[in-house]
């Protein structure tokens, strides 16, 4: 290997390792209850003042549990 | 929300349904009323079960950590200079994350609160099933895509069907309308004729053409590898030949999803509907005999609607003249 190729090794490298202490990639997927496991009780009021509870919006199979960003945008 | 299009099929299938944000119920209230919403939408002001569920928005907390407090600017959602400027000196790789996770343009600070939006399909205990979070905030599925993944069967609407020597197919798009960021699917359900059968993936090395689907690119659309369910193996006697193949009712699955890009919002606004078209590809066999390829014409034609979105930039706009006039 060349100076020149060991300097621009050496540079490469030093990027690599500024961003890898920087910033860890955010990994969705692993956020939040996973598969088989249970989520979290909870007791949230509804469009219309209701109180609601994971029990009172199960059905008899299950649901689908939606989190979304906002209603307001 | 198109989950409410879907409700009826949902609770066919004993299955309840809930979405939860940070809105308050006065905002939640006015959201279902415009859009006919009939399920509960839940107020978790202050984030409270966000946060418990794990899925809080950090990149956006951090966001407004770093860019730092008190640039909103007056017009809802939008940043001030400062802010842009801040966020344009970060780090890349964290200005990426933000652009992912948080907002391509907008004001940072709306979002503290939010969660990293996604989906949990629950059993009756409340233990998760499976989950559908999406690396990119804009993107993602819709409640019939999640449906029809998960194998539950979903009336095909606007389905393309047909019948040749050798089989019968019902091709059909997830959802009669998407928009960006959309993920649906189109499906195709073959159901191959007695004593036929079509080839499976791991065919093709035996000289064998695998059954498929093959849409056209479309700018601004982006497509999944299409998705074989597991396939039998057809014993060749004459041929000696064990060959992956289909001889049963099937469905192949084509993940599609609309970019969400600032370029493709930019490029599909002036349009109605997005088209895809291609063609469903196969080669069917009985015991003694293989016929020669088939190649059939399809195409779907499903509404674009980017009205939200429209709806937010006029009120942005209004919102704008409005201070423009003070």
């Amino acid at each position: 290997m060349t100076a020149l190729g060991i300097a621009v090794a050496v540079m490469v490298f030093g990027v690599g390792l500024d961003e890898v202490q920087s910033r860890t990639p955010i990994d969705v997927a692993s956020l939040g209850p996973q598969v088989g496991e249970r989520v979290p009780a909870f007791s949230l009021p509804d469009q219309n003042g209701q109180i609601q509870t994971l029990e009172s919006i199960l059905g008899p199979n299950g649901a689908i549990l939606v989190f979304h960003r906002s209603a307001s945008w | 929300m198109e989950l409410q299009d879907r409700l009826e099929e949902l609770q066919a299938q004993g299955l309840g349904a809930a979405a939860i944000s940070f809105d308050s119920e006065a905002v939640l209230a006015e959201f279902s009323e415009r859009r006919g919403i009939t399920f509960p939408l839940l107020s978790d002001v202050g984030s409270k079960v966000i946060t418990e569920f794990g899925i809080l928005n950090t990149v956006a907390i951090e966001a407004l950590e770093k860019i730092g407090p008190g640039r909103r600017d007056p017009t809802p959602g939008r940043p001030t200079q400062d802010e842009i400027d801040a966020r344009t000196s970060l780090d890349p790789a964290f200005e990426e994350d933000i652009g992912k996770y948080v907002t391509v343009g907008a004001a940072i600070d709306f979002h503290v609160g939010t969660p990293f939006p996604g989906t949990f399909m629950l059993d009756r205990t409340g233990r998760v099933t499976s989950r559908f979070f999406e690396e990119f905030y804009r993107e993602r599925n819709t409640t019939a895509n999640i449906m029809l993944k998960l194998g539950a069967g979903l009336a095909p609407i606007a389905a393309v069907e047909g019948s040749t020597a050798h089989l019968k197919f019902t091709a059909y798009p997830s959802d009669p309308y998407v928009t960006l960021g959309s993920r649906f699917s189109v499906a195709v359900a073959v159901e191959p004729n007695p004593d036929i059968h079509v080839y499976a993936p791991g065919a093709e090395t035996m000289g064998y053409r695998v059954v498929s689907l093959n849409l056209r690119p479309v700018p601004h659309v982006r497509f999944e590898p299409v998705k074989f369910p597991e396939s039998e193996i057809y014993y060749f006697e004459p041929l000696d030949e064990r060959v992956p193949a289909y001889q049963r009712p099937f469905t192949l699955l084509q993940e599609v999803i609309v970019d969400a890009t600032n370029e493709a919002e930019e490029a599909l606004s002036q349009r109605e509907a997005l088209t895809l078209s291609g063609t469903f590809d196969y080669q069917a066999c009985d015991d003694e005999l293989c016929y020669e390829p088939v190649s059939l014409p399809v195409s779907f034609t499903l509404d674009l609607r980017l009205l939200e979105r429209a709806r937010y930039r006029d009120l942005r706009r209004a919102r704008e003249r409005a201070e423009a006039n003070r």
